[in-house]
């Protein structure tokens, strides 16, 4: 892999034999999962792949350009409900609703950007947490978005088919996640991505450098929400539904969860981030139906005595807050991490 | 109606400004924004709870205990988790704070389900006395008195006593401490502690007028951090000004406005007071230099 | 040499907080010069390259470059203009490799936008293209300053010295008309300070720059520069040749106390 003959295989994706073979193969496993899985686990894969979409977005913003955010749930809020009102009151069809729903989000994206100049750590956080809790107030309150009572969302045609179930949705959802992902890769790899991690490592030097730190910043915020966005969009036709409650400030939280447990400033990190966090958040959330080693029956006997057996789904809630702690203490590159240190392990093995 | 609402304004800006001072004492000795703040406190609360309704203690040991609690669930936080952090930038503070406060949350809804109680409390909501115009409960005015008598000890504390004067020292420079015998590791657990029990006050306090279940500090620990972010969070004094300043301009504009987006506009402010002044209202903003 | 002047700087004071850092200080650069800048540590060296490159707004004073002012414009803006600059404490991007920080350097001179940039696929592409065209230029910085070892490291890992390089060639990569070093030997030992005087030179007569010079080595500064500043508590004490600078009361009592001379120092 050290002998590069010219200096497109610098930026190339996949830059060896090795890797085309893995590639496709990750292509074929993805075309014939449908076919030979049970509902349930379709229905996971739309899942984490529209968690990965916002954990790679998510990522652009704090794991590349080094800035934080905690208002995240406001963008995918905005990308779920932007496309459901722009298809049940415009009219306008599915991929034109997503992708203008996408760019509103990058609207807002940016306007949050532009305090975010000034602002660093905390108050960037406060300030970030704030647009998150705003929208969800004013979605809640406002009768155009179903207030408290959410929004059914509408049939989703495309081309002229009807996508009604998991199976149908899940050719629509992957493709859509591979697109953003590899677009996100390419784009951190060539000249704006580069200005997003120059600002991150120094923002002296970026605009001493003629990096437009205003620009970049605000565009990396812009980025990102547009990510979220379209994530969001996706996200009201898995469920069907949508209402406030969903897109919480716990939702934001998550959404950082999992970007640290991917790997902060790893696309590769982002995609198991978002898979490997859903499938423990779906997984936890069930956690009592466990009946490996008898868990789900002694936990329950467990709570039943010492706690509440309502509460039970609440260690999702435990086990999150303390898989985030002790990644960032003792593994901080999260998952990306692990994979590293892996193949070096294997690659000089036995030594 | 004006003079209600800026009564009602203290009392819950006294909150704020509770809440907002023990996010800044650790702030400012270790740089932590403590987003886990909201959840000891509601934990502790919880604890007060147990104390007094499932096995009957008096006010006094109830509440004494709960703050002893509260200490120690500071110590144990910081000792165990965020000291092993190696070389911590700010995002990664964030998040191990982030993570105490879902594991507390997700504790505290295990143990204590989603059901709301109340929590009894010595001096009552429903008894008001007229102050001119305004009624107030004597809960508010004594959420108001404790609040300032807390304050006035932490002034006394910072500025005569020999720890405050160490803590002092470390939060403005943690080596030049160490290196004249200041033990700033035990600098740290006492303010964690500190702060820990004084969002605990706050968690009691506010208890008794909301109800209690695990969401009870979700909203106050933000409207708290808020204020501090507003006042600015290297100043004790600013930061309980802007507990105060946040808990007056909600009430004024809940009661003349809007109702409904009550608690959006404490965020609008935010974002307006940190665009013309970044390091907040009352603190002096530092540029990096090269 | 009457050349052309490039750059000057004319009457520039900053203060912060009541403490005067530049005070009225002014000097001209011709075209393709050394300029250098001397004087204790806390003079006010720093300071001036800080209002130069716009990211300090002096209070008062006009900076012009190439017949145009540039006072108080963003730095990114100097930038494009054709000023780069290295700094006193290194500032590069520690978690990108030697060829990335250097390719940073050609941002302002790259074409490529989100959209491009997120969908390229093929060599041909114009992101891709525009890649290959700059990486080949940066691979000459990498060559002129044997940086070939270090090209794919985390510049984060690198020597100190070694950084310092890395530093140098992210501003070469911008081609500045006007280069900016701040301290460049400092932390060097002395065969890595004759590499530099030799590369400051190639810089100076083959890339034709202009070069701006904050230095403590007083050897390098006597060797190579054209003229020379000396300052002290932000005000200018002498500007002129560099034996004219050299033999100044001023500058003797200033920057070696009352009885040395340059020649025992060096």
């Amino acid at each position: 892999m050290d002998m590069k003959r010219d200096y497109y295989e610098d930026i190339q994706l996949l830059d060896s034999k090795v890797l085309w073979f893995w590639f496709i193969m990750l292509i074929a496993a993805l075309g014939v999962f449908p076919f030979l899985s049970p509902n349930y686990y379709i229905y996971m894969a739309n899942y984490m792949a529209i968690n990965v979409i916002v954990t790679v977005g998510l990522n652009i913003l704090v794991g590349y350009t080094g800035q934080i955010s905690l208002g995240h749930a406001g963008f995918f809020a905005i990308g779920a409900y932007g496309t459901v009102l722009l298809m049940s009151y415009l009219h306008v069809p599915f991929f034109l609703a997503l992708v203008a729903a996408a760019f509103i989000a990058a609207f807002f994206g940016f306007v949050l950007g532009l305090p975010a100049l000034r602002l660093e750590g905390p108050y960037l956080a406060i300030a970030t947490l704030g647009f998150g809790m705003a929208i969800t107030q004013v979605i809640g309150r406002w009768q155009v978005f179903g207030g408290r009572m959410g929004m059914e969302a509408p049939p989703l045609t495309l081309f002229g088919v009807n996508l009604e179930t998991d199976f149908q949705r899940y050719f629509l959802i992957i493709p859509v996640t591979f697109f953003m992902t590899w677009a996100a890769r390419n784009l951190m790899k060539t000249r704006v991505g580069r200005a997003f991690i120059a600002i991150r490592d120094s923002d002296i030097a970026a605009e001493t450098m003629g990096v437009n730190l205003t620009l970049y910043k605000t565009l990396s915020f812009a980025v990102s929400a547009f990510y979220t966005g379209i994530a969001g969009g996706l996200f009201a036709f898995l469920l069907g539904f949508i209402n406030p409650s969903t897109f919480n400030f716990f939702l934001s939280i998550y959404f950082l969860a999992f970007v640290i447990v991917g790997g902060i400033g790893s696309i590769f990190g982002s995609i198991m981030g978002g898979v490997v966090m859903t499938f423990l958040l779906l997984e936890l959330d069930k956690i009592q139906e466990i009946s490996f080693l008898g868990i789900g029956q002694m936990l329950a006997a467990f709570s039943e005595r010492w706690m509440t057996l309502v509460g039970l789904p609440n260690i999702a809630s435990i086990i999150f807050g303390l898989i985030i702690i002790l990644l960032v203490v003792f593994e901080p590159l999260g998952l990306y991490g692990f994979w590293i240190r892996t193949k070096i392990y294997w690659k000089t093995w036995p030594f | 109606m004006f003079l209600q609402l800026i009564m009602s304004g203290l009392s819950f800006g006294s909150l704020y400004a509770l809440i907002a001072l023990a996010m800044v004492i650790i702030y400012k000795t270790s740089e932590v924004p403590n987003f886990g703040q909201g959840e000891m406190a509601m934990i502790s609360t919880f604890v007060a709870y147990t104390l007094l309704v499932t096995y009957q203690y008096s006010y006094a040991v109830s509440f004494v205990g709960a703050l002893l609690f509260a200490a120690v669930l500071g110590v144990f936080l910081e000792f165990v988790f965020l000291r092993r952090a190696k070389d911590p930038n700010v995002l990664s503070l964030i998040l191990i704070t982030l993570g105490f406060e879902m594991v507390l949350y997700g504790l505290a809804s295990w143990k204590w389900g989603a059901d709301q109680r109340d929590l009894p409390f010595p001096v009552s909501d429903f008894d008001t006395v007229s102050l001119g115009p305004a009624v107030v409960s004597y809960l508010n005015i004594a959420t108001l008195l404790i609040t300032l008598v807390l304050m006035f000890f932490l002034f006394l504390f910072f500025k005569y006593t020999k720890v405050g004067i160490a803590m002092k020292a470390t939060q403005q420079n943690a080596m030049a401490a160490r290196i004249n015998g200041i033990r700033t590791n035990r600098i740290l657990s006492i303010t964690w502690a500190m702060s820990s029990l004084i969002g605990a006050v706050a968690g009691i306090l506010l208890a008794p007028i909301a109800t209690l279940d695990p969401n009870l500090m979700l909203d106050p620990l933000l409207k708290g951090f808020s204020s501090a972010v507003l006042g600015g969070m290297t100043t004790l004094v600013g930061a309980a000004l802007g507990g105060y300043i946040l808990g007056i301009i909600e009430n004024l504009f809940g009661g003349y406005v809007s109702l409904e987006f009550k608690s959006i506009v404490a965020f609008g402010i935010i974002v307006l007071v940190l665009c013309f002044k970044p390091s907040g209202l009352f603190a002096r903003h530092y540029v990096r230099k090269v | 040499m009457a050349g052309d002047i490039l750059f000057s700087v004319d009457e520039l004071s900053i203060s912060f907080g009541g403490l005067v850092a530049v005070d009225r200080v002014s000097f001209n650069l011709e075209k393709g010069a050394i300029f250098s800048i001397i004087g204790p540590n806390g003079a006010g060296k720093t300071t001036i390259f800080n209002c130069i490159n716009g990211l300090y707004k002096p209070d008062s004073g006009v900076i012009t470059f190439k017949g145009e002012e540039i006072t108080g414009l963003a730095p990114h803006r100097i930038a494009r203009k054709g000023i780069a600059r290295t700094f006193q404490n290194i500032e590069l991007f520690a978690n990108m490799t030697t060829m990335e920080n250097l390719m940073l350097g050609r941002h302002i001179h790259m074409k490529t936008g989100i959209w491009t940039g997120a969908t390229f696929f093929r060599r041909g592409s114009r992101a891709a293209q525009d890649e290959i065209r700059h990486r080949e230029r940066v691979e000459r910085i990498i060559d002129l300053l044997d940086l070939q070892a270090a090209r794919n490291q985390f510049v984060g890992a690198l020597p100190y010295g070694t950084q310092k390089l890395v530093e140098l060639g992210r501003a070469l990569a911008l081609e500045p008309e006007l280069l900016l070093l701040d301290e460049p030997s400092a932390g060097m030992n002395s065969e890595e300070k004759q590499d530099l005087i030799f590369w400051i030179k190639d810089i100076q007569d083959e890339l034709g720059m202009s070069i701006l010079l904050i230095e403590h080595d007083m050897k390098m500064v006597m060797d190579i520069s054209d003229r020379i500043l000396a300052i002290n508590f932000g005000k200018p004490i002498v500007e002129g040749l560099p034996e004219e600078v050299q033999k100044h009361p001023e500058v003797l009592k200033a920057y070696l106390g009352e009885d040395e001379s340059f020649d025992s120092a060096a």
